[in-house]
């Protein structure tokens, strides 16, 4: 299950090499497209601000200490064309999560893709109409 | 978890596929959801009271996706494959100066990153809206509406007969000045007097104040609007430039929204980039031509 799950992710990490991020930017300025984290955390805002929406989730290091994510997302208009409600993810709600670091500050990522724990499904897969097509909610490729 | 497998097998083949650089937005024979289904893309278009084609959209320009971003109803991120262009045909098509500003140009530079207007003919990947605006005159003016908000909201088009402003009065803008009419079925919108401080696409493609557009629209069918386009700069290009973009309407329900790109605009900050000054490009600009 948990390789199945690996390959999932490796899969669709490739088909994101060719798929932009972001709308009106590329990807390579500020993000490490080399480097892929698959990370777990709780949410602690969700923000539906523009150009591009983030989530801040708190993860805990192999030390104890916390960092908080900010994860950059699309637009939050685009998302929300895609079926995404605010009532869908909220602080509180554990994810597991895929993201390139930022190059300076890598706990500024680009959000590659998110999961509810105990949810199959993810909820914004980067560059995704794969993900609606399936039913999933999230980004599309804009 | 073998649903899983299977997408995801489907996604690597994808993935590997050379047409992926420039395809629809949609896998696997499936329709892009946030368009208008496919059954109703070849109606015929809908009409306004006084007979013109409704233009009215919600249009998607940026239906078609690249390694460089998405466009379709115009320039986005790259001109050479926003245009398909072939390798060499840009530089071919730019006078000196212009390849040799493009080359220098970086992207964290881009006036639209930090959240100024676009310009035309690049379309903000974000849906747009054409309205004809009547009044006790009739059809005075038209506006065509981006979603992008102080990215620049509209473009102004005035459809009461006036001509272009004397050169006295032309002050060089974002989106310049426009006048419209319609050709037939073809909405005609002619304009001038735009500045030169935007980019034709996120590479830096530059252009004067000596750029003329003539956009020609047409909506062959009920999910289709096409944009003909003829781009004369001589002051940029060694030759009009002339291109057809396509928009898809969007599906029933989907609606502009509000966008104030600069409410949490945090480009750069992750690789520690401050994007310059573009106000001192231009003068540095006018040293090379000298």
């Amino acid at each position: 299950m948990k390789a199945n799950r690996g390959i999932m992710l490796a899969v669709l990490g490739l088909f994101c090499l060719a798929v932009p991020v972001f709308a009106h930017h590329g990807f390579d300025t500020e993000y490490d497209q080399s480097k892929k984290l698959s990370l777990t955390g709780v949410v602690t805002k969700v923000s539906w601000l523009n150009p591009h929406m983030r989530i801040f989730i708190d993860v805990t290091n192999k030390d104890g200490s916390v960092t908080n994510w900010n994860l950059e997302l699309t637009s939050p208009n685009n998302v929300r064309r895609q079926g995404w409600g605010k009532n869908d993810l909220v602080p509180g709600d554990k994810v597991n999560f895929e993201a390139n670091p930022g190059k300076l500050v890598e706990s500024r990522g680009a959000l590659r893709l998110i999961t509810k724990v105990g949810d199959n499904h993810p909820l914004f897969v980067r560059g995704g109409p794969e993900a609606e097509q399936e039913g999933y909610k999230g980004d599309s490729s804009k | 978890m073998k649903r899983l497998f299977v997408i995801s097998a489907a996604v690597a083949v994808l993935a590997m596929l050379p047409s992926l650089h420039s395809q629809d937005r949609q896998t696997k024979g499936k329709p892009d959801p946030s368009l208008v289904a496919p059954q109703d893309v070849d109606k015929p278009a809908p009409r306004l009271p006084d007979g013109h084609p409704d233009l009215s959209g919600p249009w998607d320009g940026c239906w078609k996706t690249g390694k460089n971003g998405c466009y379709g109803g115009g320039t986005n991120n790259d001109m050479v494959q926003d245009l398909e262009m072939k390798p060499g045909e840009l530089d071919s098509l730019l006078q000196p100066w212009a390849r040799e500003l493009r080359a220098k140009r970086k992207e964290k530079d881009e006036p639209y990153v930090g959240c100024l207007p676009e310009g035309v003919p690049r379309v903000n990947p974000y849906p747009t809206r054409i309205v004809e605006s009547y009044t006790a005159k009739g059809l005075s003016q038209l506006f065509i509406l981006h979603e992008t908000g102080d990215s620049g909201a509209h473009r102004q088009v005035f459809m009461d007969g006036r001509k272009h402003p004397d050169d006295n009065d032309l002050f060089p803008t974002w989106f310049g000045h426009s006048i419209g009419w319609w050709d037939g079925d073809t909405l005609v919108v002619d304009t001038i007097g735009y500045n030169d401080r935007f980019w034709l696409d996120g590479k830096g493609t530059p252009h004067t104040e000596q750029m003329h557009t003539i956009e020609r629209y047409t909506r062959p069918n009920f999910g289709t609007m096409l944009l003909d386009l003829t781009l004369d700069d001589p002051g940029a290009f060694t030759r009009p430039l002339e291109y057809t973009f396509t928009f898809k309407l969007l599906r029933p329900g989907l609606e502009l929204m509000e966008f104030i790109c600069l409410e949490d605009n945090e480009y750069g900050n992750a690789a520690g980039i401050t994007p310059a000054d573009e106000s001192g490009e231009k003068e540095k600009r006018k040293e090379q031509k000298q």
